[in-house]
C-alpha cells in the first residue's frame, strides 16, 4: 500500500527531516501551525499548513491523539509520522491511527507498548536469554522492597521508571539508608512526568559507555542492524554528542552486540527503525538497558556512516515493502560526530536560554550536514525543547571527522541566545575525549570547565568593555571632539565615578 | 566643555575571576602579543551583527548590559564580565574594600524566566558554593540553582510554586 500523504505530528528539526525524505519520494507532507510557533521552517517546507491556531485546548496538539486523528482525516493523509519525542512512543496514538485506517509510520502498538514499558521489555530481555544488569523482576512496590533487593543484589543500585525515558524519575541509591528519600523523589517524578508511578531496580554500572544500535525491520520479519552509536558524551541523561562507530567497540564485539540487538527487536516482532540501548563496562561486558520505539534525534551519524536513509527505510517498511538490505550489506565507511547546538547557557550549568535567533550562519561542506528547523529572525521557544541545529561532521576516520568537526564549530554563528558551541569547542581539544576513553560520567567527573576559555579571547573582550566604557564615560558628546584629542576626564564625569563608592 | 582635571592614561578592565587587563588611554586599536601588534577592528553587518575582526577572524559579540562601570560582554558565545577602572578608582577600590571588610552581600537571580519547584534552605542557612538553593523549572527541564559562594543564608525572596522572571532575585547569600 504506497503512502501518498503523511501528516507530520511534530515540529522543529525532525518535521522538516521527515519532509525532506518526503519530498524525495514524491509524497506530500501535512505540517500543523500553532497559536504557539506560527512561523517556522517547517510550515514553509511542507505541502499543506493545517491551521491550528484557533485550537484553543490546554494539551498541546502534538499530544492531542484525538485532535492529530481529526486533522489527519480531515486533510487525508493516509499516514502519520510522529517523528520523536511527543506522541512517538505512545501505543494508544498507534493503534488510533490504525483504527482509522492511517499507516502509522513506526513499529506495531504492541512493540511499542512492550518496549515501552521498562518492566515487561526486561520480562522479554530476559527470557530470551540477553545479559542484562541484576535488578527486580517486576516494579517494586515500596522502600521496605527495595531496600531487600538491594541487599541482595549489591549498592550501587539505580531506580528506574518503570514508563520512563530520557533520565527522568532515574536514582541512583548508593547506600541503604538513601533508599526512602530516592524511592519517593524517583516514584514521585515518574507519576509526574509519565503519569505512572511503578519504578523497579537495577544494579547500577559504574561509569560505563552508552552504546546504541540501529535496527531496522519490515513487516515480513526481516530485522537487520546497522552498528552502534556511541552517546556517552551526556549529561544528567541528555545527550550531547554522538559518533558512530564507536572506539569502544572491534568487529567481534559489533557482530556479538548487533547481534543481540536484533533479537531482542524479533523477540517483539519489532518492524520499522528502532534502537536498542546498551551499558558497556571497563571490561567489554555489556547489559541491554533499553529499546527506544522511534526515530532518535542521533540518527544522522548511521546515515552518515551507512549510506540508508533511516527516515526512507521508515516510509517504505510502514506501507509494507520487504528490505532491500541483507545483514551483509551493510557496511561501515568512516566516521560521524553529531554535536547538538542547544540554545543552553553552559556557563550557567547549561539551562535553557530561550530568545530569537538574531543571525545564524551554518557551515557548508561536503563532509558537512546541518539539520535545522530555525532560521534568523526564528525564535526557540521556552514551550518546546531548546535544540538549534544538529551539526553532522564526517571524516574517513575518528581523527579527521574531529578536525573535520573542530573546523566546522568554528564556522557557526548564532546570535540571540546562548549555546553549547563554547561546550563543544572544548570537548574536541580535551584529551580523554580525543583518546575515546571517556563515560557517561564524563562531564561530571572529569570536566572542571564546560567550555573552552582563551585566553584571547578574554582579553578581546576586555579591550572591548574598556572601549565602551571611554565612549559611555570619557568622552565629551556635547560638542563633537574627537576622541584622540579629548583625552582628559571632566571633573563632573571624574566626581560621579568618585561618588559610585 | 573644556575637559581639565587629571589626565587618565591608564585603565583596568577587571574580570570576576579578579584577572586584570591593563591598557593604555586613548585606547590602542591593536593588542600586542609577543613581539606582534594585531589590529581590532569592532565591525557591524547584517548577515553578522557586531562583531570583531582580530587575526582574519571574525568573534561575534554582544553587549549583554552595562551598568556604571560594570560591562558583561558575550564574546564567541561566553559570557565576561569586566568592572573598568582608573588608577584613582582602582585605588580608591582597595581602601575602601579594606575598611568594609568582608560583610558582602551575594544576591542570587534567577537565570532564566520559569517556576520556582523547591526552595532547598531557609533563612539562616549555612551554604557551601556548589550547593543547590533552588530547583528551577524552565523548558520542561528542572534546573538546580547552586550558591555561587559560602555562606548564610539572609534572606529568601521566592517560595515553591512561584512563576519567576529572568533575573528575579531569588536568594541573598551573607558571604564568609
Amino acid at each position: 500500500m504506497k503512502i501518498k500523504r503523511i501528516l507530520i505530528a511534530n515540529r522543529g528539526e525532525i518535521a522538516v527531516r521527515i519532509i525532506r525524505t518526503a519530498r524525495k519520494m514524491k509524497i506530500e507532507t501535512v505540517a500543523v501551525k500553532t497559536s504557539v510557533e506560527p512561523v517556522a521552517m517547517f510550515l514553509s517546507d511542507a505541502d499543506i499548513v493545517y491551521d491550528n491556531t484557533e485550537d484553543n485546548s490546554e494539551i498541546p496538539v502534538f499530544l492531542n491523539i484525538e485532535r492529530l486523528i481529526e486533522i489527519a482525516l480531515e486533510t487525508k493523509c493516509d499516514a502519520v509520522h510522529p517523528g520523536y519525542g511527543f506522541l512517538a512512543e505512545n501505543a494508544y496514538f498507534a493503534q488510533k491511527c490504525i483504527d482509522n485506517n492511517i499507516n502509522f509510520i513506526g513499529p506495531s502498538p504492541d512493540a511499542i507498548y512492550k518496549m515501552g514499558n521498562k518492566t515487561i521489555a526486561r520480562k522479554i530481555a530476559l527470557s530470551a536469554g540477553i545479559p542484562m544488569a541484576m535488578g527486580s523482576e517486576g516494579n517494586i512496590a515500596n522502600e521496605e522492597e527495595a531496600v531487600a533487593i538491594a541487599d541482595k543484589i549489591g549498592y550501587p543500585v539505580i531506580i528506574k521508571a518503570a514508563s520512563g525515558g530520557g533520565g527522568r524519575g532515574m536514582r541512583i541509591v548508593r547506600k541503604p539508608e538513601e533508599m526512602e528519600k530516592m524511592f519517593i523523589i524517583a516514584s514521585k517524578e515518574a507519576e509526574k512526568a509519565f503519569n505512572d508511578p511503578s519504578v523497579f531496580i537495577e544494579k547500577y554500572i559504574e561509569n560505563p559507555k552508552h552504546i546504541e544500535f540501529q535496527v531496522l525491520g519490515d513487516k515480513k520479519g526481516n530485522v537487520i542492524h546497522l552498528g552502534e552509536r556511541e552517546c556517552s558524551i551526556q549529561r544528567k541523561h541528555q545527550k550531547l554528542l554522538e559518533e558512530a562507530p564507536s572506539v569502544a567497540l572491534d568487529d567481534e564485539l559489533r557482530n556479538t552486540m548487533g547481534k543481540i540487538a536484533v533479537q531482542i527487536a524479533k523477540a517483539v516482532n519489532y518492524y520499522s527503525a528502532g534502537t536498542v540501548e546498551f551499558l558497556l563496562d571497563s571490561e567489554k561486558n555489556f547489559y541491554f538497558m533499553e529499546m527506544n520505539t522511534r526515530i532518535q534525534v542521533e540518527h544522522p551519524v548511521t546515515e552518515a556512516i551507512t549510506g540508508i536513509d533511516l527516515i526512507e527505510q521508515q516510509i517504505r517498511t510502514a506501507a509494507g515493502e520487504a528490505l532491500k538490505y541483507r545483514q551483509e550489506d551493510i557496511k561501515l565507511t568512516g566516521w560521524a560526530i553529531e554535536c547538538r547546538i542547544n540554545a543552553e547557557d553552559v556557563q550557567s550549568g547549561f539551562a535553557p536560554d530561550p530568545g530569537k535567533i538574531e543571525k545564524l550562519s551554518l557551515p557548508l561542506g561536503s563532509n558537512i550536514r546541518v539539520d535545522t528547523g530555525v532560521q534568523a529572525g526564528s525564535a526557540i521557544v521556552p514551550s518546546y525543547d531548546s535544540m538549534i541545529a544538529k551539526l553532522i561532521v564526517k571524516g574517513k576516520d575518528r581523527k579527521d571527522a574531529i578536525k573535520n568537526c573542530k573546523l566546522a564549530l568554528d564556522k557557526v554563528w548564532i546570535k540571540g541566545t546562548k549555546t553549547t558551541l563554547p561546550f563543544f569547542r572544548m570537548l574536541v581539544r580535551n584529551q580523554k575525549f580525543l583518546n575515546g576513553t571517556f563515560t557517561t560520567a564524563f562531564i561530571e567527573k572529569d570536566l572542571d570547565k564546560y567550555y573552552l576559555n582563551s585566553e584571547y579571547e578574554e582579553m578581546l573582550a576586555a579591550w572591548l568593555a574598556t572601549k565602551l566604557f571611554i565612549e559611555e564615560n570619557l568622552m565629551d558628546n556635547s560638542i563633537s571632539v574627537d576622541f584622540e584629542n579629548s583625552r582628559e576626564m571632566s571633573p563632573w564625569l571624574l566626581n560621579k565615578r568618585i561618588n559610585q563608592f | 566643555m573644556t575637559a581639565t582635571g587629571p589626565k587618565v592614561k591608564k585603565l583596568y578592565a577587571l574580570s570576576s575571576e579578579n584577572k586584570r587587563f591593563c591598557f593604555s588611554q586613548p585606547l590602542k586599536h591593536s593588542i600586542r602579543i609577543g613581539k606582534h601588534d594585531y589590529e581590532v577592528k569592532l565591525k557591524a553587518d547584517d548577515k553578522y551583527g557586531t562583531y570583531i575582526l582580530w587575526k582574519n577572524r571574525k568573534y561575534p559579540v554582544e553587549i549583554v548590559r552595562s551598568r556604571q562601570n560594570k560591562y558583561e560582554i558575550l564574546f564567541n558565545d561566553i559570557s565576561y564580565t569586566f568592572t573598568i577602572e582608573t588608577p584613582f578608582s582602582m585605588q580608591r577600590m582597595k581602601v575602601l574594600n579594606a575598611s568594609r571588610g568582608k560583610n558582602e552581600r551575594e544576591t542570587l537571580k534567577a537565570p532564566m524566566p520559569g517556576k520556582i519547584i523547591d526552595v532547598l534552605v531557609r533563612e539562616g542557612s549555612t551554604v557551601l558554593r556548589g550547593e543547590p538553593l533552588v530547583i528551577l523549572e524552565a523548558m520542561k527541564m528542572q534546573n538546580e540553582i547552586l550558591s555561587p559562594v559560602n555562606g548564610q543564608i539572609s534572606r529568601v525572596l521566592t517560595k515553591p510554586n512561584t512563576n519567576v522572571m529572568k533575573d528575579d532575585m531569588l536568594i541573598e547569600i551573607k558571604v564568609d
